[in-house]
């Protein structure tokens, strides 16, 4: 079902952070949304989240901070279950252990309350359950922060292997235009609460049009080396 | 010149470091690069004086380190100031310590290298962003004009244009001021920018080290390699034919 939503907008302390923005999501497909800190990313995240809710669509979400997505005073094994009882899927050891030892929490005690676990292992314990499901949109925001950079590189091969095929849409929300630029299909900048920039990937990384994008393309990465 | 030989620190039963032993010259750049848990920022605390070492020695040319009052810049940089001083005063904290005169010509010499606007300075640490904050920070390290400075993951609070403007403006004002940096980071991409050796540390040990380019083009351990291959399937490095 393509997600298509209107005038999504947000105010806060009197102060707008996202002006009405207008968003298309085919299904499938791989959206990143990119800008400085500050930019409105995460807001236009939160806001397209609980609109889709209300619209009826399935979304899964990976916030920023896992503090978002773990109850301090709840088990791992509880938001586990939790996990596997909203989207209806029947309890399965085999399914759980394939994607804890994909992300390399297969160590990781699930009788403990999330701060038992280190920061980079609750953050993959969310995206492991952000994985469980296919739901109608993917919200991934800035999901390697507190990984370590192997890690991170297998939770992203990961997610290729999961998306590749599905219907399941991406929307990847980093500060880091190297991460994104080879994992999504369409880039959308953002810049003062603004989408400044919307473009397949290829035309924006080699033609940015805005000074926002033109900066996030002359800071992609920090050396090109040759093969 | 630092000298870091076969220093082994303990915690608890277990030793976070382990035969430990590098070298780094006034005016060049290292970088310890590894995992959460390798046990870099405890190198830091040991360079510092601040983690005892239950074997090995570190100098600064043949003398304690901490005689010569090498500077530190911290990971959460609006974490390193006192939130109720204005950022001039914790700038200006390193020349207090050490009875140093305030050297207004310095201060502004410093602070345009940064791109620090003086009036910055009379602010709290809430009431800037954080990547200003991250240069006042840098400012407080080297208003002092210490030989060496040790960096913990400088750039990993900012975001990815402002780590690449900051890490640049770093290296001018080293090129200034000659300082020797040793820079503690998870970003394979930022030592290999900037770096002239690597030192790559797992699970307290030095596992392989050498300089930048080598160590890019061809790793030597399992771990190496892994490392330079997430930071090009990351876009911290790209391959261009």
């Amino acid at each position: 079902m393509t997600i298509m939503v209107r005038g999504l907008s947000a105010e806060r302390s009197g102060r707008t952070i996202l002006y009405p923005t207008d968003l298309d999501i085919k299904p499938g497909e791989r959206v990143g949304l990119v800008g400085a800190s500050g930019s409105g990313k995460s807001t236009l995240g939160h806001m397209l989240i609980d609109t889709l809710l209300a619209q009826g669509h399935s979304v899964a979400h990976v916030p920023q901070s896992p503090d978002e997505a773990l109850d301090p005073l709840r088990s791992m094994r509880f938001h586990w279950q939790e996990a596997e009882q909203a989207l209806r899927l029947p309890a399965d050891t085999d399914r759980r252990m394939a994607l804890f030892e994909a992300l390399r929490i297969e160590g990781g005690d699930l009788s403990k309350r999330p701060w038992g676990w280190s920061r980079g292992m609750q953050q993959r314990f969310v995206i492991a359950m952000a994985l469980l499901g296919t739901p109608d949109l993917l919200v991934m925001d800035e999901p390697t922060s507190a990984l370590d950079p192997v890690v991170a590189a297998q939770m992203m091969a990961l997610l290729d292997d999961y998306l590749a095929g599905g219907s399941t849409a991406l929307m990847l929300i980093t500060h880091d235009l190297g991460l994104a630029a080879r994992r999504v299909s369409r880039l959308m900048v953002m810049d003062a609460g603004r989408v400044v920039e919307d473009a397949p990937s290829e035309r924006l990384l080699t033609a940015p049009q805005t000074q926002a994008a033109q900066s996030l393309c002359a800071h992609r990465n920090w050396m090109k080396l040759p093969c | 010149m630092l000298t870091v030989e076969n220093v082994a620190v303990r915690r608890a039963n277990t030793l976070a470091l382990e035969g430990i032993t590098l070298s780094l010259a006034q005016g060049r750049t290292l970088a310890v690069v590894g995992e959460s848990g390798a046990g870099k920022s405890t190198l830091i605390g040991a360079i510092l004086g601040l983690v005892p070492c239950a074997a090995g020695e570190i100098a600064w040319a043949g003398e304690p380190v901490r005689t010569y009052r090498p500077s530190l810049v911290m990971q959460e940089p609006r974490r390193a100031f006192n939130p109720r001083l204005s950022l001039r005063r914790s700038v200006c904290e390193p020349l207090v310590a050490q009875g140093l005169p305030r050297d207004e010509a310095r201060l502004s010499r410093l602070c345009q290298g940064l791109e620090i606007q003086p009036d910055l300075l009379d602010r709290l640490p809430s009431q800037v962003s954080i990547g200003q904050a991250q240069r006042v920070g840098i400012l407080r390290a080297l208003i002092a004009s210490p030989p060496l400075v040790l960096f913990d993951e400088p750039l990993s609070a900012l975001d990815a244009v402002t780590q690449k403007h900051t890490a640049r403006l770093i290296a001018e004002l080293q090129s200034e001021e000659g300082f020797a940096a040793l820079i503690v980071t998870h970003d394979l991409g930022y030592a290999a920018a900037y770096a002239d050796e690597i030192a790559v540390l797992k699970a307290g040990k030095i596992v392989e080290g050498g300089p930048t380019a080598a160590f890019i083009d061809r790793p030597q351990t399992e771990y190496g390699k892994s490392l330079r291959n997430a930071a090009f399937a990351l876009g911290a490095l790209e391959q261009v034919a």
